[in-house]
């Protein structure tokens, strides 16, 4: 029998089709179906919270799916987390979509198409298998392909899907590396189910002496891959930006509060195999720290307005991976730190996201901010929305963000104490105190230039609020940025019993938010005073630098693409066709010697005989002369 | 006795075919698919609840001094083959219809699935030889007949390389024949099961004769390379595709190919002890250069079939890759290999019947297959442009789809023995989803091609077999228990 939980993810899977096929011609129904299933897997979810709310131990339970791996679900309180998260902010994000896509022709197979994300979003959560996990993790990743590419008419949009789906496809056969090394190794030293999730969180050990600790770090390496790729990760986050092309609503429900979590999710999933090597660890927290101040530099110098959020996801990202990297001080409180901070960027982000989408539609998908301005007069209730969103963002108190980020930036203070205070320990805590300075820089900016000041175009002139019942979704998410941070400690304990709580000196803790005040100083001097406007940057060598993203992406594309794989390709096929004509150059040689064969053929039997016993007599001489090697 | 029925009425039918002056493809179609519900109801009587070893065995003989008899036997390696078999030639029949073949070519196509059906049900190695030629014969003349461009020297090129896999097929046969009277006394016998049980060829063959071992290996690698088709053996395959007309392509693709993955897992696997390491490193070298080569040379073409055409070698590179990685490792890491490697020839089949019928229907309707002229064609053709894509997306592995399945497992199993030269088959896997996507973005996706006009999308037929192919393959994505379980247990209980 199959327990309830199975239809958190099953509900909206099945329902995807049906959407998508009763919703034919355009009709609404597809939204409203496809907001049902989900509300089901919410509602599901909340009981199964209530269920399991004060128990430690999970639920389990799974079938043989093929050769010797299971599939099932596998639901403790991480996942349980994830789940109401990921149900809730996907549901508030179809309402609005009900709205935001009611114009479009095709929108059945929008929501047929988010459902299914859902649902494997969810599936992906509640996975029991890290097979089972990498099927919903490539399952999400093809819905973030189809939903990029929505607008298929578009060739930015077509190539930004192929993009996307390309540079993710690297991190996931990365990890599907890393787990064949556990699978195959653990075969080989006899164990059942091999990939099972259970037996490789509560045997982390054991696995790592069966398989050799240096083997287990590599698989958390490549692990870390596949995350690093979904999550948009340095060096793979270049395909996030580029999927802005989707409709704003798939931005915000894939590109910044579910799939792109999905890495985070993974890692913390199975964090007790990273808890028994440092060195993977202290790389999730290198990578992740870097990550959250390489990104934030970039989204000072982007004047797209989805891509500056893009730019943000990717940096508050780095934050999560970081508090997971921490693990080797902090042990699973880790977890609590991370998911926080990943539940309230969910919030905030899929909140910032439909604020966009608010501004975009009336603007006319007109993108850039510096084409914006003054729009808090004219449209005041989003631009409200949108304050409250921004300063989230910023983490200032009292939002949520404060405590979960600042919590993060806290705890990477105290890996450097804990690590005996060398300077090399400071790192991270000086990158993630960096990046909350970013983050100050680019929010702000984006805030002044989008609300502040008088309008810069004869669209922004005229915009106004959208009808008030469209934006109930997006105030309940305000109220959740502001009033989440009241349950800070119970989540950490929820997630991790009796977790550490983090102190640090006074200076360390007030720092990130000085800084953040200093970005405000700033940006204000700048952009609140009109001073921008004649500011050239384009001969600054640093703003060339970031405005062109470090060159990573003409790396990637021009670079390994267009110089190496393919002349390689074309090189291949030329050797393929050359190839190809010598065998028939030998084929017509061998008809040449048919014809003066043929001279032979005279129909005199002996003739005949005295050639197969010659050729006999060749291939036996031949067969001795090959035996004898 | 069940399946030689099928078998027999098969042989009826084709003849049927032959003679039927009307409605030629109606009747085709009729009897494949009476066929492929024979063949599932049998699939069903006899393997629901499969326990292991051989069923339906049967035998009748013919001349018994010399060993001579028409055995019949069904392992879950020939079930399955089987399925796939009688699905492809219902497909590839179903979708001619749109162009007025005659009763020759589906009187041809009717004989070449009689001579896989044979093949697969054989026992005995005169009869699998016997129908393995079977099998040339037709298509060749299909190509030779109703081929495009460049027909005539394309079906020869299909017709000597294959041809030549043959004679080294039957050297090996008879020198396994001639080792077994040997051995025995004159005992002669055909029989497979008798020539290749481990008895015998772990007790006779192998001391002493190193030379003997390994030409009988040749012999049958040569075969089963060719008609796979594996690199360096392959040059026959990208004109034989292209010039075959597509309803022959998709038999070539689905069911051509798994006769050479057949020979793998039912005549080497086997007799995998007179394999030596480097014998299986080899193998496993052909796999990963045929994945990676064949892929880097389908990415640069236009001509989508003839991209097809080489993404469908290279994931039968995965195939040698399964083989070679089943003989070096034991226990689990084996049987998932082998395994994976059986449902993979399924998969691959499926999944390129899906790909060609879909680019068929293209073909027919916007008069192109080339990736130069066929752009944007989700807004005039959506239905069957998200089938082909649903095509493209389970060719390049996408889990929830059959390939991913098989291609897991020997992904998986692979790495105790490949070590890091797993690295490589993953290399050529991201250059396979790159240009599966690429392909699918230049074609599907962007601004449509104004040139074409305006095109109608497939007709509620087509599009209701393109989607029971595609629910099949979904189907064995989710639920591979469907076959893979039976595989297992066949495998896991030894051969």
């Amino acid at each position: 029998m199959l327990d309830y939980a199975w239809f958190i993810f099953l509900t909206p899977i099945i329902f995807a089709p049906i959407s998508a096929l009763a919703g034919w011609k355009g009709k609404n129904i597809a939204g409203i179906l496809a907001s049902i299933s989900i509300f089901i897997s919410l509602a599901l979810s909340f009981l199964l919270f209530l269920s399991i709310r004060n128990q430690s131990a999970a639920i389990y339970q799974s079938y043989n799916w093929f050769a010797n791996i299971n599939a099932g679900i596998y639901v403790d309180h991480l996942a349980i987390v994830m789940a109401l998260m990921v149900s809730f902010v996907s549901l508030m994000i179809h309402l609005f979509a009900l709205y935001y896509m009611k114009e479009d022709p095709r929108k059945n197979i929008y929501f047929g198409e988010t459902a299914l994300f859902t649902g494997g979003m969810l599936g992906l959560v509640l996975s029991s298998n890290l097979l089972e996990f990498f099927t919903f993790w490539e399952l999400v990743g093809v819905c973030s392909y189809l939903l990029v590419g929505f607008w298929f008419f578009k060739p930015n949009a077509a190539s930004a899907a192929k993009k996307a789906f390309i540079v993710t496809r690297v991190g996931d056969l990365l990890f599907i590396i890393g787990l064949a090394i556990l699978y195959s190794s653990l075969n080989a030293s006899g164990v059942n189910d091999p990939l099972s999730i259970p037996y490789l969180i509560t045997n982390a050990g054991s696995v790592a002496n069966a398989i050799g600790s240096q083997n287990l770090t590599i698989v958390a390496l490549l692990l870390l891959g596949g995350a690093a790729g979904k999550s948009a990760q340095f060096p793979l986050h270049v395909w996030i930006p580029d999927a802005m092309e989707g409709p704003t609503t798939v931005s915000a429900l894939i590109h910044a509060a579910t799939m792109v979590t999905a890495g985070v999710y993974l890692i913390a999933r199975v964090l007790p195999i990273y808890a028994t090597s440092i060195f993977a660890s202290d790389t999730v927290l290198f990578i992740g720290a870097f990550t959250a101040v390489f990104a934030g530099t970039i989204g000072i110098a982007v004047n797209d307005l989805k891509r500056i959020l893009a730019y943000s996801t990717i940096s508050q990202i780095g934050y999560m991976m970081a508090a997971l990297g921490m693990v080797s001080v902090i042990g699973q409180s880790a977890v609590g730190l991370s998911l926080y901070h990943l539940v309230v960027h969910a919030v905030f982000k899929a909140l910032l996201f439909m604020v966009a989408a608010v501004v975009l539609l009336v603007l006319m998908d007109l993108r850039d901010v510096k084409q914006m301005g003054g729009l808090w007069r004219k449209m005041p209730i989003t631009m409200t929305l949108f304050f409250i969103g921004s300063i989230t963002l910023a983490a200032i108190p009292p939002t949520a963000a404060f405590f979960s980020k600042d919590t993060i930036i806290d705890a990477s203070y105290q890996y450097y104490l804990a690590n005996g205070q060398g300077i090399q320990f400071l790192l991270p805590w000086i990158m993630l105190l960096l990046g909350a300075f970013t983050t100050g820089l680019y929010t702000f900016r984006m805030f002044f230039l989008v609300a502040l000041g008088k309008p810069r175009s004869k669209l922004a002139e005229e915009a106004k609020d959208p009808p008030l019942i469209v934006l109930v979704p997006l105030m309940i998410l305000a109220a959740l940025s502001l009033g989440l941070g009241l349950i800070q400690y119970r989540f950490y304990d929820f997630l991790t019993p009796s977790a550490e709580i983090i102190s640090v000196p006074t200076l360390p803790t007030y720092l990130p938010l000085i800084m953040v005040g200093i970005a405000f100083v700033i940006i204000a001097s700048i952009y609140g005073t009109g001073l921008w406007k004649k500011m050239d940057l384009s001969k600054s060598r640093l703003y060339r630098l970031v405005k062109s993203k470090y060159y990573l992406d003409a790396i990637y594309t021009r670079g390994i693409a267009e110089r190496v794989i393919l002349p390689l390709s074309s090189g291949f096929s030329r050797t393929e066709d050359g190839f190809s004509r010598s065998v028939e150059k030998t084929g017509g040689g061998a008809m040449a010697f048919g014809g003066l064969l043929r001279r032979i053929q005279s129909g005199v039997v002996e003739y005949y005989f005295v050639f197969l016993v010659i050729s006999i007599g060749i291939i036996m001489i031949l067969l001795e002369i090959m035996g004898g090697i | 006795m069940f399946i030689l029925y099928i078998f027999i009425l098969l042989l009826v039918m084709a003849l049927v075919s032959f003679i039927a002056k009307k409605k030629a493809y109606a009747i085709a179609t009729v009897e494949s698919i009476i066929i492929l519900i024979l063949t599932i109801l049998y699939a069903f009587v006899r393997f629901y609840g499969y326990t292991g070893g051989m069923v339906s065995t049967f035998s009748y003989p013919i001349d018994t001094s010399i060993g001579f008899s028409f055995s019949v036997g069904i392992t879950p390696i020939s079930m399955v083959l089987l399925f796939l078999t009688v699905a492809i030639m219902s497909m590839a029949i179903f979708v001619s219809g749109r162009e007025s073949y005659d009763r020759r070519f589906y009187g041809l196509m009717m004989t070449t699935e009689a001579g896989l059906f044979g093949l697969l049900i054989s026992r005995n190695f005169l009869f699998f030889y016997v129908f393995w030629e079977a099998v040339i014969i037709p298509v060749f003349m299909l190509i030779a007949i109703f081929g495009g461009e460049k027909k005539e020297s394309a079906s020869l090129k299909f017709f000597v390389y294959t041809q030549i896999g043959s004679v080294f097929l039957l050297l090996s046969i008879l020198t396994l024949f001639s080792f077994y009277s040997n051995s025995y006394h004159h005992g002669f016998t055909l029989n497979m099961g008798k020539l290749l049980s481990p008895a015998f060829i772990s007790g006779y063959i192998t001391p002493g004769q190193p030379f003997w071992t390994d030409f009988i290996l040749f012999g049958f690698f040569i075969a089963f390379l060719v008609k796979m088709p594996s690199f360096p053996l392959h040059s026959w395959l990208p004109d034989a595709y292209t010039a075959a007309p597509y309803p022959v392509t998709i038999v070539l693709s689905g069911a051509i190919s798994l006769m050479g993955g057949y020979g793998f897992y039912a005549v080497i696997f086997p007799i995998a002890s007179l394999v030596g390491s480097t014998v299986a490193w080899i193998i496993i070298g052909l796999g990963i250069i045929s994945l990676i080569y064949f892929a880097m040379v389908a990415m640069f073409q236009e001509n989508m079939k003839k991209m097809m055409a080489y993404a469908s070698a290279a994931s039968m590179g995965f195939i040698s890759i399964s083989l070679g990685v089943g003989i070096l490792s034991t226990g689990y890491n084996t049987y998932t290999s082998i395994s994976g490697g059986i449902f993979q020839i399924l998969a691959h089949g499926l999944i390129m019947g899906l790909v060609f019928s879909s680019l068929y229907i293209i073909k027919l309707n916007t008069g192109s297959e080339s990736n130069l002229t066929v752009r944007g064609l989700f807004r005039e053709m959506p239905v069957v442009s998200a089938f082909f894509l649903g095509g493209l997306m389970a060719s390049l592995g996408l889990p929830g789809l059959a390939g991913f399945i098989s291609e897991a497992s020997i992904v998986l199993a692979s790495y105790e023995t490949l070590g890091l030269l797993i690295f490589l088959v993953i290399f050529g896997m991201i250059i396979t989803a790159s240009y599966h996507v690429w392909a699918a973005q230049k074609a599907l996706n962007g601004p449509y091609n104004e040139f074409l006009g305006k095109v109608k999308d497939g007709s509620r037929g087509e599009i209701a077999a393109l989607s029971l192919l595609f629910i099949l393959i979904l189907l064995l994505g989710i639920y591979p228990s469907l076959f893979y379980h039976m595989i297992f247990v066949y495998i896991k209980g030894g051969i």
